[in-house]
Formats: C-alpha cells, structure tokens, sequence
C-alpha cells in the first residue's frame, strides 16, 4: 500500500490519463448527443448538406431583401413628408444604404450594385444573387455584369442555385427547399419575407468549408464512424477510470518516498488566494480561447491544435489547483495558507504585540509609546478642532507643554551625563538624588550612584593597600636598622682600634663603605615606598625658586668642588615664584645636585638655567656623566635603576624616582634627557607670578 | 663623674655606647628595658638617660612619662623610626634630644656632650656670662658676645670668620625671623648684591657646620628652602 501510495511513477501514469480519459469521455458523450439528434442519419457527411448550411444561405438572402425593402420604405415616407410639409427639410440623400446605381443597357430597369455587405453570415460573401423589385422593376444584385437578364438564366442553371418566384421556391439545397424551409425557420425567418421581390442566387460549393463547430462534431462523428457501439462502452469506462484515478491521486498526493507524513512543495508556499486567482485566469482565459476559437474561421488544422492547447494548458492548470488544495488540506495547512489568513494573523500579532508592549511594565520603550502616540493622538483631536480658534490655541499651549518637559528630561538626563563624566574623568564622588528622577532615570541614578560607590570603595582599597605596603617597608626597615646599628658601631669601634694588619684594615674600610650604603639604602627604601604611595603631608605655599637653587648650591658647592666641577648659572634677574611643599621641593633639587656630584665627570661644567616662558617655569640642570650612558631615560627613571645599571657605587638609584614622584605630588613635572653622556634633568612647574 | 643610664633591648647597642662614652669620660649604667630602667633610676644618682623606644615591658615613651612625673634630667631618645611624626611624639612627652638608628657615633657623643653641659655646667656659666657683660645676644645655648666676639654654644667656644660672624650676628639680632639671601648681604654688607647670593649660601652652610651637632637637622640656624635662612628662637 506505501509504494502505492508514494509511487510517482504511478501518479504521473494519473496525471497523464485523467486528461486522456476525459477527451474520450467528452468526445463519447458529444457522439452520444449528436447520434441522438440525427438518429439514424449519423451527422452530416458534406456542409453543404447540413440545416446549418441551409439556414445560413436563407439568412443571406433575407438579410439583404429586408435591407432593400427597409430602405425603399424610408423613401416612400420621406416623399410623402416633403409633399405634406413645406418646413420640412431633410439634406439627406434619397437612395438605398448598401447599394449604388450602376447603367446597364440591357435591362429596361435601374440596377444597384451592392457595395457593402453589412450581414455578417459566414457564407453571405461566397453567394451570388439579383433580387428583382417586382413593383418598380428595380434589381439589386452583387453580380458583375453587361448582361443582367443573362445572369439570371445562369443563376438558375448552376449546380447549386435557390431562387424565388412569387411563393415558389426553386432549388436543389434539400435542406431550404419548397418544403423543409417551413420547418427549419422561425416564421420571422420565413419565405414569407421575399414577398413582392424575385431572387435569384447561387453559391459555389467549392468556396465552401465547414464551420468550425461543425468541424469539431464531424471529426468526433468520423472517429466513432463505424464503432457505433463504441461510446456506450466508452462512457462509463472512462468515467469510472477518472473516478478511480482521481480518488487514487487525492488519497495518495503528498506523499513522498521515505518522508513521514505529507509533503509540502514550492507551489503550495503561495497564498491560497493568489493561486486560486491565477488559475482559475488561467482557466477562463483557456476556456474563451477554445470557445472563440470555434466559432471564430481560423483554419480547421490550426484549429484543433489550439483546442488540444487550451485544453491541456487548463487540465494542467487544473489538476495543480487541485492537488495543492487537497495537499494543503491534508497537511491541515489550508486556512493557514490563505493570505487574508496570514495579514488576519499578521495584524492580529503585531496589535498584540504593541498591545503587550504598551501593558509591560518591564518594557523600556512601554513609556515613550504611550507618550509619543498620546502625543500626536491629542495632536490630532485638537489639529481637528482647530477651525474653532481656541483649538488651536490649545494645541500650541499643548506643544509648548510638551518642549517644556521634553526640556525638563533633558536636563535630567544631562545631570546624569554629567556624573558619568565625572566618574569616566576619575572623580567618582558623585551622588545623584535619586529623589527628584522617575522612571528610568531613576534606575540609571541608582546604578551610577551604585557604580561611583563602588570605585570610591576601590580606590580607598588601593590607597589603603599601598598605605599597608608603605607601614610593611617601614617596619621591617626598622627591624633592618637596629642590627645595622650595632654593625655601624662596631666596624667604627673596629676602625679606632691600633690594628698593624694592612689587610684588616682594608676589609675593615669595606665594611664601613657597605654598612653606610646599607644604611642610605634603607633610608631611601622607606622614603620612596612613602613618595609613591602618596602617603606625604604637603604644606603647599609661595615659594623662590632662585632662592633655593642658590641655597642648594650653598649646600653642595663643596661637593662638587672636590669633584672639580665647575657650575654654570643662569639665572633671571627677578625671583621666580612657584607653589610647592619646600622641604620637599629641596628633596627634588638635592636630589639631581647630589647626583651630579656622584655620577657627574670630574672636571666638567655643570649648566642650570632658569627661565620663565608665559604661564611656565623651565629648570634645566645639564652635566656630563662619568659612566656610559647605555640606557634609555625611562629606565633610569624606574626605581632601583641606575645609570650604568651597576651597584657597585654610592647610591641606592631611588633618588630620580623620588625627585619624579615629590614632583608630580607638588603639580610639577620632572623628566630626564639623555643625549650621548649628556644628562639633562627638566623640571617644569606653573609660574605664580 | 657623670653618670649615664643607656637603656635599650638590644645589649650589643648598649654595650657599644658604653665604649663610646666610657672613652669620653662617662660612667656607664645599663638598662634592658623601661622597668628595669626606672629601678636604676631609683638606686643611682644619674646626669642623662638614652632611651630606646621600641623595648619590651614598658617602652620608651612610657618609660619617659614615669620619669618626667619628678625628673628634670635630660632624656636622649634613640629611635629606628625617623618618621616627623614618632621625633615629635618623642620630644612632646618630655625628651630633649632626639636620635635615630643607625646613628653616628660621634653625633651621639656630641649631643650626649652638650645636654651634658646645658643640664649641669651650662646653668652656671650662663649666670656668670650675663653678670659679666651687658650685650649678650642668645637663643637656647647659643650665644654670642658682641664685646669679646665671642659665640659659645652648650657653653662650649666656636671660632667663626668675620663674615660668618656678621651673618649670625644678624641673624640672631633678628632672631626668629627669615631672610633671604639678597636680605642678608644687603644688611650684612650694605650694599646691593651682584650675583654673590650662594657665597651667603656657602657662608651660612658653614655657620651650621659649626654651631650645630648635625648640620643636616639644624637647631638654631634653620633653612627655609625657597625662602631664606634664620636663627630659632629658643627660650
């Protein structure tokens, strides 16, 4: 039963039968029909022999005479009106529509030659005739001729000729003679109508062709010629298969080879309404091109092709339309696959949507909905009152309103713009009042007041562990020193005892060298952890800077005698205020002097200049060192380092560092340049003029 | 003979002061802690103490506040915290002279010396200098005699050079307050300076190297970095 079902070859078989069995069905019922209507006689063999033939020919002839007599009717009423009344004028020409006067000598009578032929029976233009007003004598013919008494002797003797005369039909078309006129015309299309005229007329059989409809029921007539049995058996047979098949495929569409359930493919995607649509245009549109087509004169080979077109492109369309329909209902898609089903769906979702939105509590864009759309809502109520006059003003108070707490949230807003720069700039003591926001804004309060809580509490933490590590350096550093006091003491004790041995004494003055250092190291150690945790008092005030490079050098100038190094100052004439702490300023400066005086080339020239350029103060302290200077400016910088990356001399190497931080602690900046074994130290610090 | 209590927990500090000062003349008593430091106290008559802060039992501040209850002898402490803060607590509390770990013998000795001489010789001398001679220029136990131009400090004489003598003579004349480099030549010299500024410099560094047991922490001539120098006012 499943190969069955999901067999395609066995659909396809269907789906090219069904049309089959339909032509043979069709075509044996159009057999059944026409049997039933000429019984014994099977259909005619020849057109020429057909009522249809003979109705059409008679049509002809009376179209024309009731022309005729229709026109001579109308003159006859417009000679009587021109006699009776004189105010009566008519331009109109006085002749017969269709035809126009032609001489011809050999009869006695006026002749009208048919210059249009307004009938539209098929035959009308294949037929010859001369119709002869029996009261004025006057002919209408659409016969060429010299000789017209002549062509009406020729008219009655060509093979297939109908006259009239005087109630006498002459004819040898069996179908519109003397007697069978009188049954196959209705009595407005009798012969009645040749009353008072004589016609004459004849066609040529071989113009002749059958019409198209006629063609369709020969051809089916020709097929079953000699099976007369054959539809009888035709008809239930096909349409049993058609049942059959038409069941089979309804059952088994859908179904594919080795998918569960029903298989949906790309036609059944599009709308319900729109396939509908197209198909059933598709149908129509096939189904009035057969129809035209039959009763239109294209030519008969043609012709059958056309209809086998039409009616295979609209089977075709067919059987797509049902199938998708039943496909769609198995897979209980149908409702669904409508589009007025999907835009209901579509609509219905969003109104929802919006519907929830706006009903969300949680949702951030619930207020600003309800306020925008209350906005232009009451907008519009009030712009459609607005002819009133106060309407309007209302609705320009409403705006003004609206700016005003649009403006009002603004500066909301900036407020808490305003404390995230501060946190972003690193000043995280800002408090919101969350009081006076609402909504949202509140929330972003509360979260930046949560966030700037959280960095005051970690910067206290960092300033508080660097404050441990300092108290950490401090105190072991105390513990360091109380050894190292009895060490200091000893080896002095040491130095002052009478010692003979050269050698003793010069381990002895090695001691005394590394106990000392030992001792600077420690007291720089504790000095530099104090500088750059920040955990220094400053007693910021006005103070000379000159002054107190002249006091530093006051300080160092013996020092840097014995070294041999001459100073070069330059000074500005007038004193140069700044603002710093100056005990610790002092640090900075005697730090770089007590440097120079260490690492500085004996015998070379120490530069300081001093100037002050615009809002700045510029100190540069220029020597050459001693050692190579293989590092860079930074590195020299970094605590613990020194210039030529060695311990072995004086210093602990902090000192730089400590003269950078106390200048930075103090608003200054301190920055080191090498150039070569040029050493230059740059301090800059904001005149106070 | 003068007797010295040296008290801290560590002997072999102890021990070596003891060398130091036992060389300078001094008799030696030794302490290891406050309590046993007051005990000492109790039983020998003593002209100065060296107190350790940091000790076990009772330390060095407190030690120092049992001390001052009904003793006016002068107190040295002896510190390894050279934190502002601990040199001001310390000399709050009563002491009168402050040393820091690891020391310099000789500053030690110096300092010893001077209270030395101010708390017994100096009280004296004081009294017979100012009987003698009306001007006296003085603060603390600096003074210096404009008749005999003669500077004592803790009553011990000091030899300046006739600049460095003008220089603190103006200074200690205007005791207390600052002046700059360029105040000073201007009054000391009479003149307007050139450029001279860091003579004065130099000249006044050697004045404190001097007049004071550390030059590096003065007490009577004070650098005011920035500012200018000046003598302390001390009562």
């Amino acid at each position: 039963m499943e190969n069955i079902k999901e067999s395609i070859l066995l659909k396809f078989l269907c789906y090219l039968l069904i049309p089959i069995m339909i032509f043979i069905l069709t075509i044996s019922i159009i057999d059944v029909s026409i049997t039933s209507q000429y019984g014994e006689m099977k259909g005619p063999e020849e057109y020429i022999e057909t009522e249809e033939f003979g109705r059409e020919y008679l049509l002809t002839l009376i179209y024309n005479v009731r022309d005729i007599r229709r026109d001579k009717n109308r003159m006859q009423i417009k000679a009587e009106s021109e006699n009776t009344s004189e105010t009566y004028e008519t331009t109109e020409e006085t002749s017969y529509d269709n035809y126009s006067e032609i001489e011809d000598e050999s009869y006695e009578y006026p002749v009208y030659y048919e210059v249009i032929n307004y009938n539209n029976t098929m035959i009308s233009q294949y037929i010859n005739y001369i119709i002869i007003d029996k009261e004025n004598g006057n002919m209408f013919t659409n016969i060429k001729s010299n000789n017209y008494p002549e062509e009406i002797n020729k008219l009655k003797s060509e093979k297939t000729n109908w006259s009239y005369q005087d109630g006498n039909v002459t004819t040898n078309i069996n179908t519109i003679n003397q007697e069978s006129t009188k049954y196959i015309t209705s009595p407005s299309y009798s012969i009645d109508n040749f009353e008072g005229y004589e016609v004459y007329s004849n066609i040529d059989p071989s113009t002749l062709s059958y019409s198209n409809s006629l063609y369709v029921q020969q051809t089916v007539y020709n097929i079953f010629k000699g099976h007369e049995n054959l539809p009888t058996y035709l008809i239930p047979l096909s349409a049993i298969s058609i049942i059959i098949m038409v069941i089979y495929l309804i059952w088994a569409t859908g179904h594919e080879k080795g998918k569960e359930g029903i298989q949906l493919n790309s036609i059944d995607k599009i709308s319900y309404e729109i396939i509908t649509f197209v198909i059933i245009f598709v149908i129509g549109m096939m189904m009035s091109f057969a129809i035209a087509s039959i009763e239109s004169q294209i030519p008969q080979k043609i012709l059958m092709s056309v209809f086998l077109l039409c009616y295979l492109i609209g089977y075709a369309c067919l059987a797509v339309w049902v199938s998708t329909t039943i496909r769609r209902l198995k897979a209980k898609q149908f409702i669904r696959s409508f589009l007025t089903y999907k835009i209901c769906r579509w609509i219905k979702v969003t109104v929802q949507k919006i519907f929830r939105k706006v009903t969300d509590k949680e949702n951030a864009n619930r207020k600003i909905t309800i306020i925008y759309w209350g906005f232009v809502f009451i907008s519009v109520i009030l712009a459609c009152t607005m002819w009133s006059g106060i309407g309007l003003l209302i609705l320009i108070a409403f705006w003004i309103w609206t700016y005003y707490k649009l403006i009002q949230y603004n500066k909301k807003l900036q407020k808490i713009n305003e404390a995230l720069r501060n946190i972003y700039e690193g000043n995280p003591n800002v408090k919101l009042n969350e009081e006076e926001l609402e909504g949202t804004l509140k929330i972003m309060a509360k979260y930046i007041n949560d966030i700037a809580g959280g960095f005051t509490n970690a910067i206290e933490q960092s300033l508080k562990s660097e404050r441990l590590k300092t108290e950490l350096i401090t105190n072991v550093s105390h513990d360091i020193k109380t050894p190292l006091t009895s060490i200091i003491n000893y080896v002095d004790l040491l130095k002052k005892e009478d010692i003979q041995n050269a050698q003793i004494e010069q381990y002895i003055a090695i001691l005394d060298k590394k106990s000392q250092r030992l001792k600077k190291l420690i007291e720089d150690l504790v000095e530099a952890s104090k500088v750059s945790s920040g955990n220094v008092k400053l007693n910021m005030e006005i103070i000379n800077l000159k002054e107190l490079l002249n006091q530093t050098v006051g300080e160092f100038e013996d020092k840097l005698e014995k070294k041999n190094l001459k100073l070069e100052m330059d000074l500005p004439k007038e004193n140069v205020m700044i603002k710093a702490d100056n005990r610790y300023l002092y640090r900075v400066i005697e730090n770089v002097f007590s440097n120079i005086s260490k690492y500085a080339l004996e015998g070379s020239r120490v530069y300081i200049q001093l100037q002050e350029q615009k809002e700045e103060v510029i100190l540069e302290i220029k020597n050459i060192s001693k050692d190579k200077l293989n590092i860079s400016a930074e590195e020299l910088m970094q605590r613990f380092v020194r210039g030529d990356k060695s311990r072995y001399t004086e210093g602990s190497g902090l000192g730089l560092s400590i003269a950078e931080s106390l200048t930075e602690m103090q608003g200054g900046k301190f920055n080191i340049e090498i150039d070569g074994d040029l050493f230059k130290v740059v301090i800059k610090w904001k005149s106070e003029r | 003979m003068y007797n010295i209590l040296v008290v801290d927990d560590d002997k072999e500090i102890v021990n070596a002061i003891e060398i130091y000062l036992s060389q300078e003349g001094y008799h030696i008593i030794k302490a290891y802690d406050g309590e046993e430091a007051l005990e000492k106290l109790k039983e020998n008559e003593i002209h100065l103490i060296i107190l350790d802060i940091m000790m076990p039992n009772k330390d060095g501040i407190e030690t120092l506040q049992e001390i001052r209850k009904d003793k006016t002898i002068p107190v040295i402490m002896l510190s390894a915290k050279s934190e502002d803060y601990d040199k001001i607590s310390g000399l709050n509390t009563g002491a009168d002279d402050y040393v820091t770990k690891p020391f310099n013998p000789l500053e030690l000795i110096a300092r010893v010396k001077s209270n030395i001489r101010r708390y017994v010789d100096f009280n004296h001398a004081m009294v017979k200098n100012e009987t003698k001679t009306g001007k006296v220029l003085r603060t603390g136990t600096l003074e210096m005699n404009d008749e005999t131009k003669k500077v004592m400090v803790d009553g011990k004489e000091i030899k300046l050079t006739a600049t460095e003598y003008n220089i603190l003579k103006f200074l200690l004349e205007n005791k207390g307050k600052v002046y700059s480099i360029e105040q000073i030549y201007e009054n000391v010299w009479n003149e307007e300076s050139y450029g001279a500024e860091n003579i004065i410099a130099v000249h006044i560094r050697h004045i404190r190297e001097k007049i004071e047991i550390n030059p590096k922490d003065p007490k009577y001539l004070k650098v005011i970095w920035g500012i200018g120098y000046k003598v302390e006012d001390i009562s």
